[in-house]
Parts: structure tokens; C-alpha cells; sequence
């Protein structure tokens, strides 16, 4: 048997999948992308422009796509089940065809938070409450009869994080300054508009993070609110009416809005959880899956030959996510060659 | 030493003096309350709110600044109506915590 | 018949004397001191029920039932109830007969209190006749009966999953005294009669069994002895049995009647409080259906033990017990004897002392009160809604019911648009009667001067407190799954039925076992779907897990009581759960795998 090219599956095509196969491609390998959704991309192709440089999103997704055209992506397609075999792995594929790789790398990224599931909030159930995507869909399509130039509008923030009971304990870490940048947004379309926003704390460690916060504050106007939104009620024209603490002055504030964004957190994804679970890696306590050094090896599971890239492993950045990916490359590449 | 102003002696808190008592009994029967994150959900929500400030967040932070009659004032108007409670991000027991809260005394001994 | 014996007398009788004297003497002075501790009028209540007609008939209906018969017990499980009333049915009526055999042939002898009970010792057969064979052949059929029961219960103590329990007590001492005793004292009675019974006369059981008895011992000799036995046995076991759970049969006895009279606990550890406990059986029946068990946890928490530990007077568990249940009522619905074990733990929790009791007598209601004076607009009758505390976490549930009261043209009004007060339920629940009563007097300010005519909830544990608690003469109160039943079934409402849907109804523990409605909210959703049920339901429906009743228990010793209510809603496989409680609802989103919704919303949507 000639000595073949090792085949590398990367379960998801977000931009962690992606990077991820680019990389090995031009490491001389060959990755199969493995696509639940019908087109390429993930979250990051959902979303209109991404923070602190209001850069568009295809700007990131544009170059990825067309640098990974030549590799074999299958669109649509789900994991029916996985087999260790003894020195790689059988994936068998919703289209019933079954892949032997060597390497198989998780690029499954995070599930937004199902916002209804907070019913206080009244998600699902008043017109005037969105989440965070769905107001980054309007950005792109600005077809949303909800968005109708609202007047007043609110940010919630955490809403599935730091949420033991919603079953999330963890900070989703982006959505601050996610919702930051989408009030400065909505300020951009609509000036008149009073913006609040309302957080329980404001984690803003990125680079440039900082200045789009005191941006907001002093260019835009937006009101920040130390407090937790408690619950959400309607007013009889409509509006919602928000109840909160201003946990700084210790006084309940309420607010009548036009317009409430709920910034829906960031959620392992379960079928990443399953298929861990079915090709024997480990999945941690807060959800997400469980590398073998949080610290000098994030990209690589306790099983040999199975590997972790972006926000599987818990929440991140665009930038985290495709430095991981890079790197997940170059672990997948040091086991291959040690191995021969 | 006289700096020829005083401060109120009713707003500052000096932490050196403050009796911690009541309130490292509650964290030993309610260990929860030290995972509070005063996001103040259960304040925005309480139903007895409006006629006496009533703030769970509140309660326990006034504990640890020596403010128990603001703390009892606040405790005299609870419904234990359990808002709190479903609303908290932390899965507080914060009912248990206010009736565990209403059967200690000034010293932090359950009243019998 | 003859007597064998001048004397009619014989020491053996001595150990069962005994034990009843002391049985007898330590149950009327039990009895007394539990009449002696009620509140004198519901002293009065019960003494003047015993004399009524209609009470008598009730309580010795209730009592051969329940006490001989085991009829709740026979519902629920055949096996148990097969058991149980053999031994007790069937001994009863070995009584009965023994006093009857002595009435016929020794009516004489009817005064000697033993007599009945050691009859074929005592007496010798001279001619058989009709009477004495079917005598003779009915004592030995009651027999067999109780041992073929007593042959289930040594079964069920080794391996009760056989006979459909998963989970028993655990036995104290004292507990296994009396009931190895117990199973002692019928089989001795077998020998003892079978020894005699050349003598004495017998019937299918007794005299085949001394027929093979006498093949190899071949002699009396150990008649005398078994009859030792048999009467130590019945001495060592009504010696023990008022400090074991048989003080279940003279305690139920009292307990029969005092409900019937509608006796209710008033103090949590005297008069009637007592006789509940002591009426315990302890079989275990409420660890099973206690919902707090799932994955044996909480098992040592439910109504049995807490009658244990009141009996032993154990303060730090009762007070751990008292303060875990749910008090959802399922041990209630599931005790033979009716066990009420959230009423029981509630009065405990009313026994604790606080330090800082709120008040809320300062709280002004004259502004809400003027508001709905105004919403009515200086009319009376119309409907009050009052969506209480948990309905405002539940938006969609208030927004729901609005609108099918605006659909139907109803005239209504909101009792608490911006929030209000609470009901007062939850402190009752917590023991805090008193401070409920205060927020009981300011509520009733505001409904009364709304001038309505029915007040309307969406939420049980408000509609439990509402309809149980609040004087409100002429004002009906309805919890609002009843009140759209009744607007869909006179036409008010109409309801398009969704071929698709396949809805499961969640009954709420205050809307069911607390209020008894199961019917109303299943016609009204049958009108919108097909309607499948639950494992289990109605009253013995299972506690969504998220009760106010439940003071200690932690979100995360929840959740697995959430997702088992969960997977028994969802055992005919519903496209949708419905509930009509908004703590239900708020419970069950969470961790539900298929939509859930208040029976508002569903009727909302297709109306």
C-alpha cells in the first residue's frame, strides 16, 4: 500500500473549520469540512459587521471561503456516528457515506442561547423583543417589522450567561461588547433614539475594547445601568416596559422601550457534546469540551488524534478563534509526523 | 487629632469596626449567599420592594457593612413571596435565606 | 360441647391477660389525653358527632373500610390490599367467631375475657353439629386467610419489589419486635389449635394438621406449651405495639370519627397532630410517591419518617423534614389512612421562633384600592383578575388570559397592573399564619372596593389561598383554567381544534390535590386537540418541582425531581405540555424538550 496522504475530518465549517483546513491544506494534508448547515461560514457569516472596527463580517468570511474552495466540504451533511479504528477513524455521514481519517478535528463552535427559555423576558411573546442576532439580521437584511424606528431602546445584557439556572454559569465573554457595538449601531440609524444599556458587569478585555466603551459613553450617549433586567411587562399602546435595579444608586428603575435586545449568550453546542462523548472525549463541566491542558494545550482532547478548535471549547473572540485554528494545525501536523 | 471636620458618623462604614457576626452565621447556614453577584434581579423584582426597599442584595451586602437596622427594616416588609428566588441568576435559595436571616439575633445565634 | 376444665382456667391465659390490660389501659388514656388536647371547641364538635346518626353511620362505614377492609390500600395495590386485610379482616373475624362458639355452646363463659380467644383449649367436642362444623370451618378459613397474608408480608419484608414496592421503611427495634410477633402469633395459633383439635374438634386446616402431628409425636404433650406460646406471643406483641407503628389500629379508630367530625390540626404536637402521627402505619406507601425521592435521594424525608422522628421527638430531623417538602400533598393522596403530611409539617414550621417577624399593617393599600374603585367606574359585578406575584414573572400568561377575557367580552379589570401584594399563600406555607392574615386584611381592601363579582386567578397557589382563606361573601372566586371552560362551554369562546396538536395537562399539586379541579382544564383543552395523559395524574399527578411549599430544598436538588415530573408528562409522547400554573410553567421551560405553555395560551392560540 503506497503511503497515501493523511485525511484530517474538521467537524463544522465556521471560521475555526475553515482556518483550520486552510492550514492543513497548505501543510500538504487533506481535510474533509463537515457542514451541518447547508452553506459555510457559522455565526461569523450570520453577523453584519464585527467589533472594535466595525470591520463587515464577509471581509473575514470572504478570503476564508475562497481559500478553502478546492477542499472537499460536505454541505448539509450530519455525523451519523463515529468508530475509533486502530490508528484513526470511521465517520459514518448522513449521506451514508463513511470517511477514514486520521485526525479528526472539533470545529463545532457554540449555540446562541435559546432567549425564550428566560420567560420573564418575553421573548417569543412581545413583538418588541429581539435578540442580539436578530438585530444583527436586520443590519443585513433591514427587513424586521419589529425594528420600526424605535425611540427608546435597550440592551440586556447576560441573558443565558452566568445563569446557573438556565444551566450556563459561565461568562459568554463577547457579548459586552457585542452589545456595545450594537447600540452604537442602532444609535448610528437611529440618532434620536435613548440607548440603555443594562449589565451585571462589563468585561471588556479585548484590544481596543476600552476606547469603544468610552466611545459610546461620550460620541453616542448610551446609557449603561448596572442592574439585571427582572422583568419585561407591556404597555397598553405596546411598548415593553423594563424593570430593573440601578444596582449603583440602589433605586429600581423602570423604562418604557420600543425596541429590547436581549444578547443571548454563547452555549456549548450539543452535538459536539455527542459526538465527544461518541469518539471518547471529555466533556467538561460547564458544557463545553475539555482539552488536556486549559493552558499549553487548549487544542488537543485526553483521546490521541482528536482535536479542539474555537469556541467548542468555550467562548472566544474572532481573533481567539482563528489563532486557535492555526494552531490546532500545527498540533494536528507535530501528531501526524511523530507518528510517521 | 482634630482635622477641623467631621466625618457623619451615620454614612461612612468603618470596616474596623464593624460586627460581622450576623453575617458569618448566615454564610455558615446559607453558604449560597457568598455566590451573589448584587446583579440586582431580585431587588427590580420584589414584590414588597415598593413599601420598604426591600432588596435582597441589599441585605446581604448591608450585613457585611454593619447596616442591620437599614437590614431589618428592609426584612419586615418580605412577602417571602419567592420572586427572588425564581429570578435570581445563581440559583440562590434567597427565601430560605431571608427566613434563616429573620431567626438570628443581633449576635448572630438562632433565637429559640 | 364440654368444658374440659372445672376451673375454666389455666396460667397460660395469664401473658395474654397482661398484654391487654396494658394495651387497653395504655390506649384510653392515649384516647383521653388526645380529646383532652384539642381546642374545647373542637372538643365540643367531635363528642356532640359522636351522638349524630349521620356520623355514627359514617364512621363505622369508614372504619370497617378502612381499618378492615383496606379499601384504599386494595385500589392502589391488590397484592398490599390482599394482604393487609386478610390479617386484619380475617382476625377480626376469629374474634368475632370466638365469641360467637362461646355464646352457642358456653354462654356462661362469655364474661372470661380470654375465652373467646383460647376457646378450643378450653373445651371438648361431644356430637357435631351443623352450627359448630360451619363454627369450626369458618375459624379455620379466616386462618388461612391471615397466614396466606402473613405468608405475603414476610415476602414483601425480604423482597418488596415483588410485590410492587420499590422502596419499604426501615424498622426500628421495636418495630421488628412487633412484627416478627406478630407473624409469630398465627402460625402458633395454628399449632396450638392443631394440637388440640382431636379433642377440641376442627376443621379442614386444623384437624389434617393434627392428624400428621399425632403420626410421629404420638402424644398431648406439646399442646400445653404452644398455647404458652401462643399467648406469650400475643402478649409480647400488644406489649410493644403502643411504642411500635401497630399503634396504627387503635390510633385510626379515634382518627376515623375525629375527621369525619372534621377535626384539623391546630397545634403542631398536641391533640390531633398526635393522633395522626400515631395513626401512621408506616408502610412506606408515601416514599415511592413522594417526589422528592427520585434516584433514592430525600428517601428519609418523607411523611413516615416524619412521623417517626415526631414520635421520637427528634427536633433537629423533624425540623430538616418539615422544612424540605414540597408539600404537594401526594403522600396525602396516596395513605391509606390519609396521612396529612403538609398540613402536619406546616404546623411545625408555625412552631418556630424568629427573631424579626415582618408587619405590613404599614403599608398603605388606599391607592390601589382607589384605582380599581375607579376601573370599575362606579359599577358593580365584573370580573377582578389578580395575577399575583408569579403571573408578572410569566408574561405571557397574563397576556393571554387578557386577551380571551377581551375576546369573549368580558367586563374586567386588573387587581394589580403594576404588581401588588401577595396573597399570603407562601407565608403560610413558611408557618408565618399570622403575617399571611395582615396581607389577607389589605387584599380584601382592594377586591372590595372593586365591587366585582368574581375574582379571577391565573394562579393556583393565589386561588388555593383565595377560596380556602379570604371571607369574600358573594365574590366568586375561579381560577381562570375553570372560568374558560365555562366561557368555551356557553359559547362565549369558540375554539378552533388543532388536528396536530397532541396536548398533556400538568395537574398543578394547589389547582389538584389542593382544590380538587382535574376535569375543567382537561374538557377545555380536549376543545383544542387531542388530549393524551400523563403516567401518572389527577391526584396522583407528580409535583413539578419547583414548589414555594419546599423551604430548603436548593435549585440543583431540584432539578432532578423537574426532569422526572418531566418524563412522566411526556410518556404518550405530547407535542405540547400545558399546565395552568405559572410556577409550573416557569419550572418546566427549562429543562423541557418540547414547548410548554399555561392552558391561557393554548386556548389564546386557537381561539
Amino acid at each position: 500500500m503506497v503511503n497515501r496522504t493523511p485525511v484530517i475530518a474538521v467537524i463544522g465549517a465556521g471560521i475555526a473549520g475553515l482556518e483550520a483546513a486552510r492550514q492543513l491544506a497548505a501543510l500538504g494534508y487533506e481535510p474533509v469540512l463537515i457542514e451541518k448547515a447547508p452553506v459555510a461560514g457559522g455565526h461569523v457569516a450570520e453577523w453584519n459587521r464585527l467589533f472594535p472596527d466595525m470591520t463587515p463580517a464577509s471581509e473575514v468570511i470572504r478570503p476564508l471561503l475562497e481559500q478553502t474552495s478546492g477542499i472537499r466540504t460536505c454541505l448539509d451533511t450530519e455525523i451519523a456516528s463515529i468508530n475509533r479504528l486502530k490508528d484513526g477513524f470511521n465517520l459514518v455521514l448522513s449521506d451514508g457515506s463513511s470517511l477514514i481519517c486520521q485526525a479528526v478535528l472539533f470545529a463545532t463552535g457554540f449555540h446562541l442561547f435559546d432567549a425564550s427559555k428566560k420567560e420573564e423576558y418575553g421573548y417569543g411573546i412581545y413583538d418588541r423583543v429581539i435578540t442580539n442576532r436578530d438585530l444583527e439580521q436586520w443590519f443585513n437584511t433591514r427587513h424586521d417589522p419589529r425594528v420600526d424606528h424605535p425611540k427608546a431602546v435597550g440592551f440586556v445584557h447576560c441573558v443565558g450567561s452566568r445563569d446557573i439556572k438556565a444551566g450556563n454559569a459561565q461568562c459568554s465573554k463577547v457579548c459586552c461588547i457585542t452589545a456595545i457595538k450594537q447600540a452604537i449601531e442602532i444609535k448610528e440609524e437611529f440618532p434620536d433614539a435613548e440607548v440603555y444599556c443594562f449589565y451585571m458587569d462589563l468585561r471588556l478585555f479585548g484590544k481596543k475594547y476600552e476606547d469603544f466603551y468610552i466611545k459610546a459613553q461620550r460620541d453616542y450617549g448610551i446609557h449603561f445601568i448596572r442592574g439585571r433586567v427582572s422583568e419585561v411587562g407591556e404597555a397598553i399602546d405596546g411598548r415593553v416596559v423594563v424593570k430593573a435595579e440601578d444596582t449603583l444608586s440602589g433605586k429600581p428603575v423602570r423604562v418604557t422601550l420600543d425596541l429590547l435586545v436581549l444578547m443571548a449568550g454563547i452555549v456549548c453546542n450539543p452535538d459536539a457534546q455527542h459526538y465527544a462523548r461518541e469518539i471518547g472525549a471529555t466533556v467538561d463541566e460547564d458544557g463545553f469540551l475539555k482539552s488536556r491542558n486549559n493552558l499549553a494545550a487548549i487544542t488537543e482532547s485526553s483521546r490521541p488524534g482528536v482535536f479542539f478548535a474555537g469556541a467548542c471549547t468555550g467562548a472566544k473572540t474572532v481573533p481567539e478563534t482563528l489563532a486557535e485554528a492555526r494552531s490546532a494545525a500545527l498540533a494536528i501536523h507535530q501528531y501526524l509526523s511523530k507518528r510517521g | 487629632m482634630d482635622f477641623g471636620f467631621k466625618l457623619s458618623p451615620s454614612s461612612a462604614v468603618n470596616l474596623d469596626t464593624v460586627d460581622r457576626r450576623r453575617y458569618d452565621r448566615l454564610v455558615q447556614l446559607e453558604p449560597d449567599a457568598l455566590t451573589c453577584i448584587g446583579c440586582g434581579s431580585c431587588s427590580a423584582t420584589c414584590t414588597a420592594a415598593p413599601w420598604s426597599g426591600m432588596s435582597v442584595r441589599k441585605v446581604i451586602l448591608g450585613l457585611q457593612r454593619g447596616r442591620d437596622d437599614e437590614v431589618d427594616a428592609m426584612l419586615s416588609r418580605c412577602m417571602l413571596c419567592g420572586k427572588c428566588t425564581m429570578v435570581c441568576p445563581r440559583g440562590i435559595n434567597t427565601r430560605h435565606l431571608i427566613l434563616t436571616l429573620c431567626r438570628l439575633d443581633k449576635n448572630g445565634e438562632a433565637v429559640r | 360441647m364440654r368444658e374440659r376444665f372445672i376451673t375454666h382456667f389455666d396460667p397460660f391465659v395469664i401473658p395474654f391477660l397482661v398484654g391487654m390490660a396494658f394495651v387497653l389501659g395504655y390506649c384510653l388514656v392515649a384516647m383521653v389525653r388526645v380529646i383532652a388536647e384539642l381546642p374545647k371547641a373542637d372538643r365540643k364538635r367531635f363528642l356532640g358527632s359522636l351522638f349524630t346518626p349521620k356520623y355514627i353511620w359514617m364512621n363505622v362505614r369508614d372504619i370497617f373500610l378502612n381499618c378492615l377492609i383496606h379499601v384504599k390500600l386494595w385500589k392502589r395495590n391488590k397484592v398490599l390490599g390482599f394482604m393487609h386485610s386478610s390479617i386484619a379482616f380475617g382476625w377480626f373475624m376469629i374474634i368475632v367467631l370466638g365469641h360467637l362458639e362461646v355464646m352457642l355452646f358456653v354462654p356462661e363463659r362469655i364474661r372470661l375475657f380470654y375465652y373467646p380467644i383460647f376457646f378450643n383449649y378450653f373445651v371438648a367436642e361431644t356430637e357435631q353439629t351443623i352450627q359448630g362444623s360451619l363454627l369450626m370451618f369458618l375459624m379455620d378459613f379466616f386462618l388461612l386467610l391471615i397466614l396466606s397474608g402473613i405468608a405475603i408480608a414476610i415476602i414483601k419484608r425480604f423482597a418488596s419489589r415483588i410485590v410492587g414496592m420499590r422502596r419499604t421503611t426501615r424498622l426500628s427495634l421495636l418495630d421488628r419486635v412487633g412484627l416478627y410477633s406478630l407473624w409469630a402469633i398465627f402460625p402458633l395459633r395454628l399449632l396450638a389449635e392443631s394440637f388440640t383439635a382431636h379433642i377440641s374438634g376442627g376443621s379442614f386446616l386444623t384437624i389434617p394438621t393434627n392428624w400428621v402431628f399425632r403420626q410421629f409425636l404420638g402424644n398431648d404433650l406439646y399442646a400445653l406449651p404452644t398455647w404458652w406460646a401462643y399467648s406469650v406471643a400475643l402478649c409480647v406483641f400488644m406489649c410493644v405495639l403502643p411504642f411500635t407503628r401497630y399503634m396504627h389500629i387503635p390510633a385510626e379508630m379515634l382518627l376515623i370519627p375525629m375527621r369525619n367530625a372534621g377535626i384539623r390540626i391546630r397545634h403542631p404536637r398536641k391533640g390531633f397532630a398526635t393522633l395522626e402521627v400515631y395513626s401512621c402505619p408506616g408502610c412506606g406507601v408515601c416514599i415511592d410517591a413522594c417526589p422528592m425521592t427520585v434516584r433514592k435521594a430525600n428517601c428519609k424525608d418523607c411523611t413516615v419518617y416524619l412521623n417517626r422522628q415526631l414520635r421520637r421527638g427528634n427536633e433537629r430531623r423533624i425540623e430538616e423534614i418539615a422544612d424540605k417538602c414540597l408539600l404537594c400533598g401526594k403522600c396525602t393522596a396516596v395513605c391509606q389512612v390519609g396521612a396529612q403530611g403538609p398540613e402536619l409539617r406546616v404546623a411545625q414550621r408555625e412552631r418556630r421562633k424568629y427573631a424579626l417577624s415582618p408587619s405590613y399593617a404599614g403599608i398603605n393599600v388606599r391607592p390601589m384600592a382607589r384605582a380599581v374603585a375607579a376601573g370599575a367606574g362606579g359599577e358593580s359585578g365584573g370580573v377582578l383578575y389578580f395575577a399575583g406575584c408569579m403571573t408578572h414573572l410569566t408574561p405571557s400568561i397574563r397576556r393571554a388570559t387578557a386577551s380571551l377575557l377581551d375576546k369573549a367580552g368580558v367586563r374586567w379589570q386588573m387587581m394589580d397592573p403594576d404588581g401588588g401584594l401577595c396573597c399570603g399563600r407562601p407565608l403560610m406555607m413558611a408557618g408565618r399564619t399570622e403575617q399571611a392574615r395582615e396581607l389577607i386584611a389589605k387584599n380584601l381592601e382592594i377586591i372590595r372596593a372593586s365591587g366585582c363579582d368574581t375574582l379571577l386567578l391565573s394562579c393556583p397557589i393565589c386561588y388555593r389561598i383565595f377560596k380556602e382563606e379570604y371571607p369574600l361573601d358573594g365574590i366568586r372566586v375561579v381560577h381562570h383554567s375553570v372560568f374558560f371552560q365555562e366561557l368555551i362551554a356557553a359559547g362565549q369562546l369558540s375554539i378552533q381544534r388543532d388536528g396536530e396538536a397532541k396536548f398533556v395537562w400538568h395537574d398543578p399539586c394547589e389547582l389538584g390535590r389542593g382544590c380538587g379541579i382535574y376535569e375543567q382544564p382537561r374538557q377545555a383543552l380536549a376543545a383544542a386537540g387531542e388530549l393524551v395523559e400523563a403516567g401518572r395524574h389527577h391526584a396522583e399527578s407528580i409535583c413539578c418541582g419547583g414548589s414555594l411549599g419546599s423551604l430548603t430544598l436548593s435549585f440543583d436538588q431540584r432539578r432532578p425531581m423537574v426532569r422526572n415530573a418531566l418524563d412522566n408528562l411526556t410518556v404518550a409522547d405530547p407535542s405540547e405540555i400545558v399546565t395552568g400554573c405559572p410556577l409550573c410553567l416557569s419550572t418546566f421551560v427549562r429543562d423541557a424538550d418540547r414547548p410548554v405553555r399555561d392552558i391561557a395560551e393554548v386556548l389564546d392560540s386557537r381561539c
